[in-house]
């Protein structure tokens, strides 16, 4: 039985791995090594975030993968024509 | 239709400053290069900067695939040779992307499966893939040829030129290793000692296909922007004889291409040759070509060759001295009273009377006016100067005092000046402050069974290895090989 606390402790750790590396293409196998985490908690954490379409998820399985779906960031806005 | 054929022919840049010279250009396109080293020589430093100069200088976007590194660490250890990988990312001329072997090689069998998607996406040129040592270390050693094939294959359907980066020190022990056979080029890294204490980094080119390479190892370091090739044999370059300056051919492509395309107008080149080589050729091929290129030339005969002996081997290389005498093209030095035919005599300067003292100055008498003359004086005039007659008829003490001056004044001239000699025979200090006098020094010597060619000294800073003269059935009738 994996306990909710877990999962959504690892939905945070996933987000951020995915954030620091976003063009990172992952299974839940892969991941699980990277983030010293068990593989059925990262299934189930990246499988959530997947629904919440903060992942991308292709195929199924144990070889399903997993990418981020980067969110739409304007870093720069032009003012000028309110001068 | 995406291009599964040989690779083509124009050179991808690395932008790594010296790899591009080693290669003579760069990477043919489409080609897959291994980038071998022990671990800390730099295999990742050299991948990335490889897709960094691709996307910044080039416009050339390049993706790199990393198994067992996370993106992460790569951006900050790169951040230390200022390249803004993130940066690069927004602008889609760069992505890093991690995942494990397996799945590269399901993406990269799909249509449209993520790997095609992001070539697209990007318009990626380059890759890296670090490192294949891991398809191995997952499977069996059939599978992983077959997993490396179907990969290169991948990369030239999509014209990809790409760096696979492997592990060296495990393969050391090993036989011949499969990626060597299937891949167009090997690039190794190396750390090796350096004067008992140190430890320099060399990289070497084992191989290129559809490109010559600069052989053995060239050192390499790592400065504040990433990592700096300086090719052996490079010595610093004479910037005021290089510089814009026309260079004209020796007649023979394979020294053309040693000396940076040819010998500058207005230099001073020695041929040192020993005892036992054989010059005739080099050196006939060099004047004949000044002949058919339309410069006059003044020639200071060698005691072992009659000037009739010599026109029959200028004639080889269908130039007639006898015709360039009488258009006034070719003028002669003797110091030995051997008797020529008419046309030749009107373009003799005898000097087999004169004495030191006079030397000089007969000299300049002689050769002012056919400098001057009308007819010749926008010409481009080319000296050929035997200084072993000089040092057998006038003395060395003479050739000390007489040569730098004669050569200052001619180059003055824009006088381009080709000396023979024979550095063994005038003793260490006389050759020396010779090679310091010249521009340039050209050396053929017998050695065992072959005879041998180095450029040891150039205005363009580059020294050759030394190559073998072997025969040539047509003109010029030799070839480095």
């Amino acid at each position: 039985m994996v306990a909710e606390s877990d999962v959504i402790t690892l939905q945070m750790e996933c987000t951020l791995f995915f954030e620091n590396n976003p063009y990172a293409i992952e299974t839940s196998s892969g991941l699980s090594k990277r983030l010293g985490r068990s593989q059925q908690v990262t299934e189930r954490a990246l499988n959530r975030l997947a629904d919440m379409s903060i992942l991308e998820k292709n195929g199924d399985g144990l070889r399903a993968i997993y990418r981020y779906r980067a969110p739409y960031v304007q870093t720069e806005v032009d003012l000028s024509a309110y001068d | 239709m995406p291009n599964t054929n040989a690779i083509k022919t124009r050179a991808i840049h690395t932008g790594i400053p010296g790899l591009d010279e080693i290669l003579h250009g760069g990477i043919p396109p489409g080609a897959v290069v291994i980038l071998e080293g022990e671990p800390g020589t730099g295999k990742t430093t050299i991948g990335m900067q490889f897709l960094v100069e691709g996307a910044v200088s080039f416009n050339e976007p390049g993706i790199y695939i990393t198994f067992e590194e996370l993106p992460e660490q790569i951006y900050e250890d790169m951040s230390g040779f200022g390249w803004d990988l993130r940066q690069l990312e927004r602008e889609n001329k760069l992505r890093v992307i991690c995942m494990e072997p397996d799945i590269l090689l399901d993406q990269m069998l799909q249509p449209n499966g993520i790997f095609e998607a992001v070539v697209k996406e990007i318009g990626c040129k380059r890759v890296v893939i670090d490192s294949i040592s891991l398809f191995r270390m997952v499977s069996t050693q059939e599978h992983a040829r077959n997993n490396v094939y179907t990969i290169r294959n991948i990369m030239r359907k999509h014209n990809l030129t790409s760096f696979f980066i492997r592990e060296y020190a495990e393969l050391a022990e090993m036989n011949i290793p499969f990626e060597n056979y299937i891949c167009d080029g090997i690039v190794r890294l190396s750390l090796k000692p350096l004067m008992e204490k140190y430890r320099k980094r060399t990289i070497e080119v084992l191989k290129m296909r559809g490109t010559r390479i600069m052989e053995g190892e060239h050192t390499y370091k790592f400065l504040n922007q990433g990592v700096y090739i300086v090719p052996s044999l490079s010595m610093a370059e004479d910037k005021t004889l290089t510089r814009e300056k026309e260079v004209f051919s020796t007649g023979i492509d394979t020294l053309d291409e040693l000396l940076g395309g040819g010998i500058p107008r207005g230099s001073v080149f020695m041929i040192d040759t020993n005892s036992k080589a054989n010059y005739r050729y080099l050196m006939s091929s060099i004047y004949a070509q000044r002949i058919k290129d339309d410069d006059c030339t003044v020639a200071l005969m060698s005691g072992n060759t009659p000037l009739d002996t010599f026109a029959d081997t200028i004639e080889l290389f269908g130039v007639s001295l006898r015709e360039a005498a009488r258009d006034g093209k070719a003028f002669f030095i003797e110091h030995y009273r051997r008797a020529v035919d008419s046309d030749l005599e009107k373009a003799m300067i005898r000097v087999d009377k004169v004495a030191n003292d006079d030397y000089a100055q007969v000299l300049n008498d002689k050769l002012g006016p056919i400098f001057e003359c009308e007819d010749t004086c926008d010409k481009r005039w080319f000296v050929y100067y035997d200084l072993n007659t000089i040092i057998s008829e006038r003395g060395r003490d003479f050739l000390l005092r007489y040569f730098a001056e004669e050569m200052s004044m001619w180059r003055s001239l824009g006088i381009t000046i080709v000396v023979h000699c024979n550095f063994a025979e005038i003793g260490k200090e006389t050759a020396s402050f010779l090679e310091r006098t010249c521009n340039g020094v050209i050396r053929t010597w017998v050695d065992g069974n072959y005879q041998y060619l180095q450029v040891t000294k150039s205005p363009s800073g580059r020294v050759s290895a030394p190559h073998i003269i072997a025969n040539a059935p047509d003109e010029p009738f030799v070839q480095l090989i």
